[in-house]
């Protein structure tokens, strides 16, 4: 079979070193593969993470973090701080501080239509975003504005409710064009069925970014083609494909078939699909990993009696050796986490406590808390209890398994009780995760973002109950008082040293008292053409397409 | 039984079948003789090839392929057996009460079992298998055991498997009910039930044997496509549906770890088929050639 | 005959209202929410958030009166909006429809074609070699896992030999009809040999059946030559119950695509349901799985009538 492979590819290769040139594409396009199809286009309704990179080819938020996870402008002009005096703090009636910050719109931005993006824009989408019944995903950005003053065309004033670290990121602040959506948005609870981002998605007047849409065929593709009111600089390609294929196989089936030039890493294999298509020895393309937000851990139920003791989650980690299972999945592709701070961002502590692989001293810590090892090599305390755990995650994500089943065996070892139970991810986050209703441990991920203060995940008041309606994401329910000053600190904390000092107290404090158990932070593979240049990952959720304008085409 | 002697394909396919039964019962002995089981993972040995310690070498995370194909043998048996015996038995119960009944509860009992066939299969067991059972008032602990997942597989296919097995047992009673032994026994007083249970269920139980031999097969085949879609037999308990779908992801690089688990699903329905059709020919000489 | 088409025309209305009740209560016992995803996957929704999307999704109300308001509007016409994809229903369901129904029907001829001469060859050559070569060959045919099937094809026909593309209709921006053809290929192969198997064996059936009846016998007494029996008489009796099957057979070839069209990345109805399912999607949901249900109703309806007008009493009165 391999045999007779190899010769067919060979005369393949033959047949087109025969025909010159004819193999050789003109690159004046490019198609790009991703796993999901966008279900809406709206920048606003809903998140996902498919629309979101092809928007990023075709729209600009105002500000994004960079490649380096810096905040800088797009869309404004220069970046609002305290130090240039475009942000100033105000007292709010009630006393509280707030801050009115000064945004400038780029001079070129003109919608594709030629209608120029102007603050009436900025008005509306204000409008849109604050409406309780307009769908918008993150309402909260548009909660805090109190109110947007237009200076003129171009420059305008955002009044927010609260003077935090991050004032002047307004990322998600999406702009909207009024001449086109204020009809859609007469009736505000119609609004996410009626935007022509939906209805009519190929009208060149929704963009203004280097690309516009210019087909969609829904479940399948989306064609994108130069914008000519671009203000930027002129992006290589004339037209851009993004394609929609939903199975790991059938990506790379059509990325060596020449279906698909690239499979972005964002939204495409998963670190082991790409490492088999590495093996697979294909000199036309580079693998990129970038480690990303993903952040892989495991959640203590901290109600659990036995691992409500602090020792017995260190014996856990300890007795755990996260080195060699993380290089060994992942073929050192990704590193094992120390935090819950991407070690790529700014405040992420280098010398935060590690636990390297100690099952010696994993078992002293688990004797100190009382769980003495039996005869039969199980673990029990002083009133014959088993020390047993329950390891649940989610169902047909192979590597939260492989990582779910070497836990288990490591455990095991150690003399506790290891029980693997798995559901699918709806099941698995509506009812069990965001519930608290997991009985000891839940290997999942969250998403995290540069500089992204625990609040909803360790806050004290962030316990999803009953009472509250499961309002909060502090799903093991890890309460200290110590941890909820530190988190009130930081978001208040605008000098950049006090707040890393403070950063580096936070995650001392973590990976003492170990919430959650440290896995590590996903890698996004790119797998690009050799002939691709400037696609640089960032990391972090905002997508390499916003920066389309940087891509070349090489040798 | 010795008209099947006369089918050679059901008798190979039978010897398939006990073999590969006696493969999967063997799987403890197996793990014994190789000195690991089922569920060590080695993950300095993934995907490696055969060797003396792994005859058939290793999956992704290096367990035994062989003992995994073992004991993922024994699930897809086991779901492919319980589920058709289950299915039987309800539609035997719905065929003859409809048979020997008559009237209104044959009516009823007939629409519905059309009814049921009219639903689409599959889309119908993607949303029984995704549905929480603690919302309709099951108690949760039920489903903490490793079994669950198995039990619900069986449940949600035997739920829509019956309607053939009625629909035979059905026919069978009605043709049965109008012989003179039944009518004896109804004269001399018995009940319905012993009637039923005594008299005529002997005289349909062969077509049943055969929709239910026939059933096994689309069973597994079944299993198979909801584990493709991750509905099925969770891991890390192995099912020759669940192994096959995880490893669509090494099809490139260890194309072997996809063509075990596919080709011994294809032998074992094959072997179901061929014995059905055999069991058919031998036991239903008027319906068969079918 | 009308009397009988307007019973079965209540009876499939009465099956179709207990499907959907069926689907709608379903959906509703499944856990979580997809909003609950989405909460999980941005790390700036808040609470507030998750909780003012429920309810505009309707999500707070209890479940008979959502179904209730779904069934009035349904009755009226309305099918609403799609919740996966902010479109009306009825505009979602064209695409996926007509992609389908290629796959469907290409592969229902392909299937037939090859099935209905190669059943009636086994027929004619009962109990001999060729006959069990058939046979075993449709038994082979009938236990392939069909997604298993669709790789294996893959792998050899468009990774391999880069002969045929591996997945999805067409070329991106559209390549005429030879090109759709070529995308259909690989999945209407996998679909057609299980469909072969089955058709195969019914056909076979059909055939010994007839050829085993006294007209046939009478037939030939009367002068008439084996072949003229064969191709005149007994084809067209052995067909009747065949094409009734093959009608029957929508209903289930509708279901069977779903796994052909994940394997292919084909975006059919199959998939389309799925998705819907499982992002709560009801009034997608609901649309697909009704009009999976009436196909159903429909084929059986159909095969009803074919046998009516196919009666074999017809020919020989």
């Amino acid at each position: 079979m391999r045999q007779c492979r190899r010769f067919v590819l060979g005369l393949l290769l033959l047949i087109c070193l025969a025909l010159p040139g004819a193999a050789r594409a003109q690159h004046d396009q490019l198609v790009i593969g991703i796993s999901q199809f966008p279900s809406t286009f709206n920048p606003l309704i809903d998140t996902m993470a498919a629309r979101d990179y092809i928007l990023g080819l075709a729209r600009r938020p105002f500000t994004v973090y960079d490649k380096d996870w810096q905040l800088v402008c797009m869309l404004c002009t220069r970046l609002p701080t305290l130090g240039n005096r475009m942000a100033i703090p105000e007292t709010l009636p009630g006393g509280r501080i707030g801050v009115a910050i000064t945004y400038t719109i780029q001079p070129g931005a003109t919608w594709g239509d030629g209608v120029p993006v102007t603050t009436d824009d900025v008005l509306f989408t204000w409008q849109v975003g604050r409406h309780p019944q307009s769908g918008v995903a993150n309402g909260e950005l548009f909660r805090r504005i109190l109110s947007v003053e237009a200076k003129d065309a171009r420059t305008f004033t955002l009044h927010f409710d609260r003077l935090t670290f991050d004032y002047n990121a307004i990322n998600d602040f999406q702009i909207l064009p009024v001449h086109l959506e204020r009809a859609a948005f007469a009736e505000p609870a119609e609004y996410r069925n009626k935007s022509l981002y939906e209805t009519d998605t190929t009208n060149p007047g929704l963009y203004f970014g280097p690309y516009k849409i210019t087909k969609v065929v829904r479940g399948q593709y989306v064609v994108l083609e130069r914008n000519p009111t671009w203000w930027g600089r002129k992006p290589a390609f004339a037209k851009i494909v993004v394609k929609a294929i939903e199975t790991t196989p059938a990506l790379e089936a059509n990325l060596l078939a020449g279906g698909i030039d690239m499979i972005a890493g964002e939204l495409g294999m998963t670190v082991d699909g790409a490492l088999a298509f590495e093996r697979r020895n294909r000199p036309e393309w580079t693998v990129i990993y970038k480690p990303g937000l993903s952040y892989d851990h495991i959640t203590v139920n901290m109600d659990n009696p036995a691992l409500a003791d602090r020792r017995v989650r260190q014996a856990l980690l300890y007795g755990l050796d996260r080195k060699s299972m993380v290089q060994q999945i992942f073929q050192g592709k990704q590193e094992v986490a120390n935090s819950l701070v991407n070690p790529l961002d700014w405040c992420a502590d280098p010398k935060v406590k590690t636990y390297p692989f100690d099952p010696v001293k994993a078992g002293r810590l688990l004797d100190a808390a009382g769980w003495s090892l039996g005869a039969d090599g199980q673990r029990r305390n002083a009133k014959g209890e088993k020390l047993s755990v329950e390891l649940m995650t989610t169902a047909g994500m192979r590597n939260r398994e492989v990582m779910e089943l070497v836990c288990q065996q490591a455990w095991k070892r150690l003399g506790i009780d290891v029980t693997l139970r798995n559901q699918p991810a709806r099941t698995f986050f509506g009812e069990t995760v965001l519930k608290h209703a997991f009985p000891s441990l839940a290997l999942f991920a969250w998403m995290s973002s540069p500089e992204n203060v625990p609040r909803l995940t360790l806050y004290s008041d962030m316990v999803p109950t009953k009472e509250n309606n499961f309002a909060g994401e502090n799903v093991g329910g890890y309460k200290n008082p110590q941890m909820d000053r530190l988190i009130d600190a930081i978001e208040v904390q605008l000098d950049r040293d006090k707040r890393r000092d403070l950063w580096y107290r936070l995650q001392e404090l973590y990976a003492e008292d170990l919430p959650d158990l440290p896995l590590t932070f996903r890698a996004d593979p790119f797998i690009l053409p050799k002939w691709l240049q400037g696609v640089e990952p960032t990391g972090h959720q905002y997508p390499t397409t916003l920066w389309v304008e940087n891509w070349r085409v090489g040798e | 039984m010795r008209g099947l002697l006369r089918h050679p394909a059901a008798i190979f396919a039978l010897a398939l079948l006990a073999l590969l039964v006696a493969a999967a019962a063997s799987a403890g002995l197996v793990e014994r003789a190789l000195g690991i089981d089922a569920e060590t993972l080695d993950l300095a040995a993934q995907l490696a090839g055969p060797s003396a310690a792994h005859p058939l070498g290793t999956d992704e995370v290096g367990r035994d392929l062989l003992l995994r194909l073992l004991r993922g043998g024994q699930v897809s048996l086991a779901v492919g057996l319980v589920t058709a015996l289950v299915a039987a038995a309800v539609g035997t119960v719905v065929g003859l009460a409809a048979g020997y009944f008559g009237g209104a509860a044959d009516a009823l009992l007939m629409r519905l079992t059309d009814g049921v066939i009219a639903l689409p299969l599959l889309p119908l067991l993607i949303i029984l298998g995704a549905v929480d059972p603690a919302k309709v008032g099951l108690p949760p602990e039920l489903f903490h055991s490793e079994l669950a997942s198995l039990g619900r597989i069986v449940v949600i296919i035997a739920l829509v498997g019956w309607t053939t097995v009625a629909r035979l047992v059905r026919a069978a009673t009605l043709t049965v009910k109008v012989q003179d032994f039944v009518r004896a026994a109804e004269a001399l007083g018995a009940r319905p039930l012993h009637v039923m249970t005594v008299h005529i269920l002997p005289n349909v139980v062969s077509p049943m044997i055969v929709a239910a031999t026939l059933s096994i097969g689309n069973i597994i085949l079944l299993e198979s496509a909801l584990s493709f879609l991750g509905l099925g037999v969770q891991p890390p308990m192995p099912s020759w549906g669940n192994m096959l779908s995880s490893a669509l992801d090494q099809m490139y690089t260890a194309p072997a770890l996809a063509v075990w688990p596919g080709v011994l699903i294809f032998l074992t329905v094959l072997s179901f088929n061929l014995l059905g059709d055999g069991l058919q020919d031998t036991l239903d000489p008027r319906g068969g050639e079918r | 005959m009308a009397r009988h088409l307007i019973h079965r025309l209540i009876q499939a209305a009465l099956v179709m209202l207990v499907m959907s009740f069926l689907v709608y209560g379903l959906i509703g016992l499944m856990p979580g929410d997809p909003v609950e995803l989405m909460a999980a996957g941005s790390p700036t929704m808040t609470p507030a958030d998750v909780a003012r999307l429920k309810a505009l999704y309707g999500l707070d109300q209890p479940l008979g009166l959502r179904y209730w308001h779904w069934l009035t509007a349904a009755l009226s016409g309305n099918l609403g909006f799609s919740r996966l994809s902010a479109l009306p229903v009825i505009d979602t369901l064209g695409p996926p429809l007509a992609n389908t129904a290629a796959l469907m029907i290409s592969s229902l001829a392909a299937a037939a074609l090859a099935a209905l001469p190669a059943g009636a060859v086994a027929a004619l050559r009962h109990r001999r070699p060729l006959d069990h070569a058939l046979n075993l060959a449709a038994f082979a045919a009938i236990s392939l896992p069909v997604f298993w099937l669709g790789l294996v094809l893959i792998i050899i026909f468009a990774v391999d030999l880069a002969w045929l593309p591996a997945s999805g209709v067409e070329t991106v921006g559209g390549g005429g009809l030879v090109d759709r053809l070529r995308h259909l290929a690989l999945p209407v192969a996998a679909l057609a040999l299980a469909s072969f198997g089955h058709y195969m064996r019914y056909m076979r059936a059909a055939m010994i059946g007839t050829l085993r009846q006294d007209w046939i016998r009478t037939a030939r007494a009367k002068g008439l030559s084996w072949a003229q029996v064969v191709l005149r008489h007994a084809l067209r009796n052995a067909m009747i119950p065949v094409v009734t099957i093959l009608a029957l057979d929508l209903g289930t070839l509708f279901s069977g695509v779903l796994v052909t069209e994940t394997v292919f990345a084909y975006p059919g109805m199959g998939k389309l349901i799925y998705d819907a399912v499982m992002g709560n999607d009801y009034n997608l949901a609901l649309a697909g799985l009704m009009l999976a249900t009436g196909l159903t109703l429909f084929g059986s309806l159909l095969a009803d009538l074919l046998y009516g007008v196919l009666d074999p009493r017809i020919h020989f009165r």
